[in-house]
């Protein structure tokens, strides 16, 4: 299913995971070559630092701002626009309490909204064609990978996982290229 | 400045003859849900005497107190409507848009009067009732509150007529049904603007009260009474 | 639990998802022809008027505002609850959240259909909506239904993504191990998740902000709804406690839910690995520290109406302590306060058993407390004369159990379709690391070559 040229092994542990990433730093692949999937979150492990920091919270708070301010346009111009404005309850025609609740949903409904957003772009979600994967992670395998590798260099990095502990090391090609 | 329509209902002249009431059905259009319904407590009136007993048998004295919608200043039904079906209009009226209420029955229950009413079912008139529909007032469908308006019909007609005379409305000229047909004239409705109509004289009058004034609605019926209900510092 | 491998975590976790047992269909069979009743009452009701229900004047709402409540409170089962196990990083919370979560979303739906059903025109409920129309009137911001349209919109937004996304990696693997159509339509539905480390962190980060965001927001819904009675001058409705109250109540019979909902995965999926005593343990003494809550809660408000002394409110007062409603106000009482103390307090009885039988007595509690609410302040609201009473129909009664069987048919068939406890949360669990990584530098050994 492959669509990359791309040379990855699978590793039964997170140890033997990390032992095949050092090894791949070791014969100078740049980090933004490596791909690493797993079947869950090794966030103590070396190998799944692999992430940049995200900028999601302050988008979070952006899409909160968006949210109250239009929250806050909503409430004040539905009280206005009405051709005569109605005065109920002896209360003003733009009551600051409701506004304020109003306001206050929209908000956190613009941070959440926001957050589901940045994941699903910035965590390259749907995007149902993959370039890479592999179905065995799924049984519990963690795929360490190097993308566009230079093809001299493809025994040399197969080698490596080997040593690093990869239960099998699988090499793909573009589809176009064979 | 904008009339505010008012009432004063004199207790000590209130009989309790319901003419107020039936007078009220016929102007209004309000249907009669018959007599299970109406056990069920869905009967529509939107005025009502209300009887309170006072002392023992064989020593009881009854009193009568006619309740309608007290148009409240602050009125508790109006804010709680999401559709703006239950609002407030220039002269001071608590106005029901039938048409735009989607019968959440909010305005009811925030009403301390209990003078709102609804539309179990559509509503059906016993022949020959049906002949008799006033033209001036809409029917309502099933699932609409409704409530008393000061006939604003009536309010109405009298404005237009006075503005083709090119004059000011008078005193005393309008005058909805539940005064109008008040055999001991009990009832008095005019503008409480003007200092001089008889009903502005009658809501200054020390025998004045508003009911269930603490909860704070300033309604704009006043109800007069010289008695030992409210305390007699007045007599 | 912590002697199963991932593999086995995988088999029997996803074991539930495939076939059907004849009880799993006539069960089914059976809330589905409940349900269909209910629909036909709502139709009917449609048909002839608000007038098959039981309300009246003045009791103009009942049942089903009870009901909007009662759910509504339910729904506070699963996000907030889960929300702060997720902050604080309760690790006992990973079987635990998933299942609560979905209580949240449909518990939060079944309650939003109740104002619609209440409503006297039905099919103009989306007059609500704020949408610039010909009929060129918006709605009324200053009515607490709108605060409610937009909590309830928020929260179910919020609490439907809060499920949804940590069940993708999830879906991910179902579709790695199913084959034909299963796996295709899997494979839309995992959304194209491959698991690359950046998409765990980012989703650990959207779950961190969603947990954080959820919180406030299940607050607020719950404080609006209570907003709906204490907007209006009604007696023992006009209440400031009423916001707080309300929220202690929700997360109080939320818990009780979750509890029902856990006893019943672990006994019909026989997940008995998985949801141990201790959760039970754990949410039981939570369930209890509720109780109290809410016990202070009643007090206060009783306490505070009854020094204040105002002849309406009083009137409200007497009726549910020793007048028509009392039986009902007792009962809510024994539910949600006495009956906890032998079943929670005492160690012995609080098993298993012991804590469904607390939570039982709570749901049904929780629901006589709403309904204690609503009903007997509009029966006797200030003028004597106009007083009245409310008996329920069967239009009403149908509804209401037509809402429990359509939940529970709801979180069957959820069950089929999604693994109900959460896979890969609880395989990261399985890490020895994990509990100490947050705390202590990692150990060399981990590192070693």
């Amino acid at each position: 299913m492959a669509t990359l040229n791309s040379i990855y092994g699978l590793f039964p542990d997170p140890d033997s995971a990390d032992r095949g990433m050092r090894a791949l730093r070791a014969a100078g692949v740049g980090a933004n070559q490596i791909v690493v999937m797993s079947p869950q979150p090794f966030e103590e492990f070396e190998f799944a630092q692999m992430d940049r920091k995200t900028p999601m919270p302050w988008i979070a708070a952006l899409g909160g701002l968006i949210g109250g301010v239009s929250g806050y346009l909503l409430a004040w111009y539905t009280q206005v626009a009405y051709p005569l404005p109605i005065n109920t309850g002896g209360m003003p025609i733009v009551a600051k309490w409701p506004t304020g609740i109003v306001t206050y949903e929209l908000t956190m409904l613009g941070a959440i909204i926001a957050t589901v957003i940045v994941l699903l772009i910035t965590g390259r979600l749907l995007h149902w064609k993959f370039d890479l994967y592999d179905p065995e992670i799924s049984q519990g395998k963690i795929l360490i990978g190097v993308t566009d590798p230079q093809d001299a260099a493809r025994a040399d990095l197969e080698d490596r996982l080997r040593r690093a502990g990869a239960e099998s090391v699988k090499n793909t090609r573009r589809s176009s290229a064979a | 400045m904008a009339r505010q329509w008012g009432m004063a209902i004199d207790l000590d002249r209130c009989t309790g003859c319901e003419a107020c009431v039936v007078a009220c059905h016929a102007e209004n259009n309000i249907s009669t849900v018959g007599e299970k319904e109406a056990a069920r407590s869905r009967a529509k009136h939107w005025i009502r005497v209300e009887r309170y007993y006072e002392g023992d048998f064989p020593d009881v004295k009854v009193k009568f107190m006619p309740v309608l919608c007290q148009q409240c200043g602050t009125a508790p039904c109006e804010p709680v409507c999401p559709t703006f079906a239950s609002y407030h209009t220039e002269e001071g009226l608590n106005g029901q848009v039938y048409n735009r209420c989607i019968g959440t029955r909010y305005c009811a229950n925030a009403c301390p009067y209990n003078v709102r009413f609804f539309n179990f079912f559509n509503p059906i008139w016993d022949k020959p009732l049906n002949l008799q529909l006033n033209p001036d007032v809409s029917v309502r469908e099933v699932g609409v509150m409704e409530k008393c308006t000061f006939c604003v019909q009536r309010i109405k007609a009298g404005e237009i007529q006075a503005q083709a005379e090119k004059r000011e409305v008078r005193d005393g000229e309008i005058t909805p049904a539940c005064v109008q047909s008040c055999p001991t004239q009990a009832m008095v409705f005019g503008d409480l603007n003007d200092p001089d109509s008889q009903v502005s004289r009658l809501a200054r009058s020390s025998r004045g009260t508003k009911l269930l004034a603490e909860v704070g609605t300033n309604p704009k019926v006043t109800y007069l009474q010289q008695d030992s209900w409210h305390g007699d510092e007045n007599a | 639990m912590a002697t199963k491998t991932p593999d086995q975590i995988s088999e029997d976790l996803l074991r539930p998802l495939s076939g059907f047992s004849p009880r799993y269909l006539i069960s089914l069979a059976i809330l589905l022809i409940i349900v269909t009743a209910a629909g036909y009452a709502f139709g009917a009701q449609i048909y002839s008027g608000l007038g098959l229900a039981g309300i009246n004047r003045p009791v103009f709402w009942a049942f089903y505002i009870t009901n909007f409540v009662f759910w509504i409170g339910l729904s506070h089962a699963g996000t907030l609850i889960s929300a702060i196990l997720r902050l604080c990083n309760a690790t006992w919370r990973r079987p635990v959240t998933r299942c609560a979560e979905v209580i949240t979303v449909f518990a939060l739906s079944i309650g939003a259909m109740f104002p619609v059903i209440h409503l006297g025109r039905p099919w103009l409920a989306f007059w609500l909506f704020p949408y610039p129309s010909e009929r060129g009137i918006w709605p009324n911001i200053r009515s607490p239904l709108l605060w409610d349209f937009f909590a309830i919109n928020t929260y179910l937004i919020g609490s439907v993504t809060f499920l949804l996304l940590p069940i993708i990696p999830d879906l991910a693997l179902i579709r790695d191990t199913a084959t034909g159509t299963r796996q295709r339509i899997y494979r839309v539905l995992a959304l194209g998740w491959r698991g690359t480390s950046k998409q765990w962190h980012r989703l650990e980060t959207a779950m961190h902000i969603m947990a954080i965001a959820i919180i406030p927001v299940a607050v607020s819904v719950h404080s609006i709804v209570s907003w709906d009675f204490a907007m209006a001058p009604v007696p023992m409705w006009h209440s400031t406690i009423f916001a707080p109250y309300f929220v202690a109540g929700a997360i109080f019979s939320g818990i009780a839910a979750l509890i029902i909902a856990m006893a019943c995965l672990r006994q019909f999926l026989h997940l008995e690995d998985y949801l141990l005593p201790i959760h039970f343990e754990n949410l039981g003494k939570l369930l209890f520290v509720m109780s109290l809550l809410w016990f202070y809660f009643v007090f206060s408000e009783r306490l505070t109406g009854w020094y204040g002394n105002e002849s309406a409110e009083m009137t409200v007062f007497w009726l549910t302590q020793r007048g028509a409603f009392s039986p009902l106000f007792w009962t809510m009482v024994f539910c949600n306060f006495i009956i906890l103390f032998p079943f929670l307090a005492i160690k012995k009885l609080r098993t298993i058993t012991g804590v469904v039988i607390a939570s039982v007595a709570v749901v049904v509690g929780m629901w006589l407390e709403r309904f204690l609410i609503i009903v007997p302040s509009l029966a006797h609201k200030y003028l004597a004369y106009s007083w009245g009473s409310y008996r329920p129909t069967w239009t009403e009664i149908t509804i209401t159990v037509g809402t429990f069987a359509a939940m529970c048919a709801l979180y069957m068939i959820f069950a089929k379709i999604v693994p109900i406890i959460s896979v890969w949360e609880l395989k990261a669990g399985l890490h020895p690391v994990q509990q100490a990584s947050h705390a202590l530098p990692q150990p060399d050994e981990v590192r070693a070559e």
